[in-house]
């Protein structure tokens, strides 16, 4: 065993580095190692069909539990998570059709031009907007339309943008911890640990919510000189562009409203109706794919497949880490130095979670924390959900800390770049790090006063 | 109607590429561009050029960069597309042009209004060049060329799927200390000539 552990710790160690480098697309690194780990450690040195078979995990459509579970909670697997797959596709073909009916652009101007683009209600109005999008769109779309649009407003108005691009990143950043879909590592923690939308709702979303307050309040003062300063005063608003003209069909708009309404609401009542997420993916992209029949195909072929394959490579490589208990050893070691205290545990996961999400992939590291929680709960007799939700808001918010930490990151300051706006890491680090530091706080308080 | 042509020209640091592609453009006639193309991109998208300067033919940083759907953080890479996109739209707009570095021999791969270069030179020749243009030690001198071409070597190749300085990526490589600058000019203008049929500027 010990053999198949450092190879599989190898392997992994390998595979992110690889990601780092970028001399390979990811989804061909992960797949790549997922495939060595398969051959090298589960086949020749362990022998084992068995755990080949656990984690690629094909059985887990044919169980009923998969699509319709009765009880709350869902059944809790390991390899790879094909739920988090599902769900996320069925996202990605809804995001397309609302892109395309222009939904994310017209919600940004109306909304731009409902506080008739004063810069200080704009700047809170987009915070807000950000936050509550990412909730249950994933953060690169959120980002890439609302950074686009503030953007195209600064030049009309003549204002800085990257105070206000930096806050919106922040906040998508925070919006999607709030829900089970709003992050993928949220996905992952719930359908792995068997947790509804309601769950997260009521735990990560609260904190999320007093972490939405604070960041703000803390935006505002840390940008307060450049905001008053902005706006050059005698702009003519009738030239700002209208948001109806972000809308090219009044069908396939309303059409994606209602698809998107639906979606939250069969997501908000999922634990009552039993419906998992992956059927709740598959009936969104279904149902979108049937309102936009003509253009099914185009939004077929804009599905970003490369992500969906990482995902499958990176959970034969973490389940390659599980089926050769290296992850019971990490956890041994946690519950060694927290000492069976509850507190020290949850402080250790989130912080741990977030300095590592500051710097890799969150996706990958909380999907190789979960097998940890799980052994450490079940060692230390304690509740897998309280450390749970540190491990969401740990990986979610850390995330925000440096400009490669989060997607929503990269592509916000790639998009303030490209117009002319550099963020480098000193622009980006002076606010988004103090802001990190707030968040995970408050999450930690939170946490240790609700659970502890 | 004069027939297009885009001559990317790179170089190693201190082998004279810049005025061969100088001498090139000013004999036929068309516009010289180098690391001048950025007062363009800083005045059409409003940027200090001093910042545009910073990350100029600079390689990312692999620790401090990540790329998402083709979005990137990395200012140089960001820097280098905006100089990619203004070659393009150049190219597009059907003028002529002398382009050093910059990765034009890869952005135009493949274009058959493309003749591309390399001039290098022997390390010795370009220590004295350096040294007497900056008023240079030798060991300063030596020190700046392997700095410079360090970073044109990295920054290339981080872009191109052909490495810096291979002669399977150019139509012809030359080193300018056999022929000296004057008459190594005068060569890649015959060639340009032979294979382009461009004629050179009435004077």
């Amino acid at each position: 065993m010990v053999v198949a552990q450092v190879l599989a710790v190898v392997i992994f160690i390998a595979m992110f580095v690889l990601v780092v480098m970028e001399k390979i697309e990811r989804q061909y690194l992960t797949l790549g190692c997922g495939a060595v780990m398969i051959l090298v450690v589960f086949g020749i040195v362990m022998h084992s069909p068995d755990a080949i078979w656990k984690t690629l995990n094909f059985s887990s459509f044919f169980q009923p539990d998969f699509w319709y579970t009765a009880s709350e909670a869902a059944e809790s697997s390991s390899g790879i998570n094909w739920a988090t797959i599902v769900f996320i596709l069925g996202m990605m073909v809804m995001v397309e059709g609302m892109a395309k009916a222009g939904f994310f652009r017209w919600l940004c101007l109306a909304l731009a031009k409902l506080v008739h683009y004063q810069t200080i209600p704009l700047f809170i109005t987009f915070m807000i907007l950000s936050s509550l999008l990412a909730m249950f769109i994933d953060s690169i779309t959120v980002i890439l339309f609302l950074a686009a649009v503030t953007v195209e407003l600064a030049k009309l108005l003549q204002f800085n943008p990257i105070p206000m691009i930096l806050s919106e990143i922040f906040c998508a950043n925070l919006g999607g911890s709030a829900t089970m879909c709003g992050d993928p590592p949220n996905i992952i923690i719930g359908t792995s640990l068997g947790y509804s939308f309601t769950d997260f709702l009521v735990n990560t979303g609260l904190i999320a919510g007093v972490g939405l307050v604070a960041v703000i309040f803390y935006f505002f003062f840390a940008y307060r000189k450049e905001l008053a300063s902005a706006g050059g005063g005698n702009v003519d608003l009738s030239t700002m562009p209208s948001p109806t003209s972000a809308i090219g069909s009044k069908r396939d708009f309303a059409f994606s409203c209602v698809i998107f309404a639906a979606a939250v609401a069969l997501l908000a009542t999922h634990s009552a109706t039993g419906l998992t997420v992956a059927l709740i993916g598959l009936v969104i992209a279904v149902v979108t794919l049937v309102v936009f029949w003509k253009d099914a195909l185009e939004l077929l072929k804009k599905v970003d497949y490369k992500t969906l394959l990482f995902f499958v490579g990176l959970f034969i490589v973490v389940g390659g880490l599980e089926q050769t208990q290296v992850l019971e050893v990490l956890a041994g070691f946690i519950g060694q130095i927290s000492g069976g205290n509850l507190k020290l545990m949850v402080a250790i996961i989130i912080w741990l979670s977030a300095i590592a999400s500051a710097f890799v992939d969150n996706i990958p590291f909380a999907a190789t924390m979960i097998p940890v929680v799980k052994t450490l709960a079940a060692a230390q007799g304690v509740d897998p959900s309280t450390l749970a939700w540190g491990l969401a808001m740990g990986t979610d918010i850390g995330g925000s800390a440096t400009p490669i930490g989060a997607s929503a990151n990269v592509v916000g300051t790639s998009v303030a770049s490209r117009n002319g706006y550099f963020i480098d890491w000193k622009n980006y680090c002076k606010t988004a790090v103090p802001a990190t530091v707030i968040v995970v706080t408050i999450s930690m308080v939170i946490i240790f006063v609700r659970y502890c | 109607m004069k027939k297009q042509v885009i001559i990317a020209l790179g170089r190693e640091f201190g082998s004279g590429g810049h005025y061969v592609g100088e001498k090139i453009a000013e004999y036929f006639g068309i516009t010289y561009y180098d690391r001048r193309i950025l007062e363009d991109i800083a005045e059409e998208k409003n940027i200090r050029i001093e910042y545009l300067e910073k990350y100029d033919e600079q390689r990312r940083n692999v620790f401090f960069s990540r790329s998402v759907k083709g979005y990137t953080n990395s200012i140089e890479e960001i820097v280098a597309e905006m100089q990619f996109e203004f070659l393009r739209k150049k190219a597009a707009s059907g003028e002529s042009f002398v382009i050093v570095g910059r990765c034009a021999d890869e952005v135009f791969r493949g274009d058959e209004r493309l003749v591309s270069f390399f001039v290098l030179g022997d390390l010795e020749d370009r220590i004295q060049r350096v040294s007497k243009q900056h008023n240079f030690s030798r060991e300063e001198a030596a020190a700046m060329i392997a700095r410079h071409d360090k970073s044109r070597k990295k920054y290339h190749n981080r872009h191109s799927e052909v490495k810096w300085g291979d002669s399977r990526g150019y139509d012809l490589c030359i080193n300018s200390t056999r022929l000296g600058i004057d008459k190594t000019a005068k060569l890649l203008e015959a060639f340009i000539q032979e294979r382009t049929g461009l004629e050179p500027a009435k004077k």
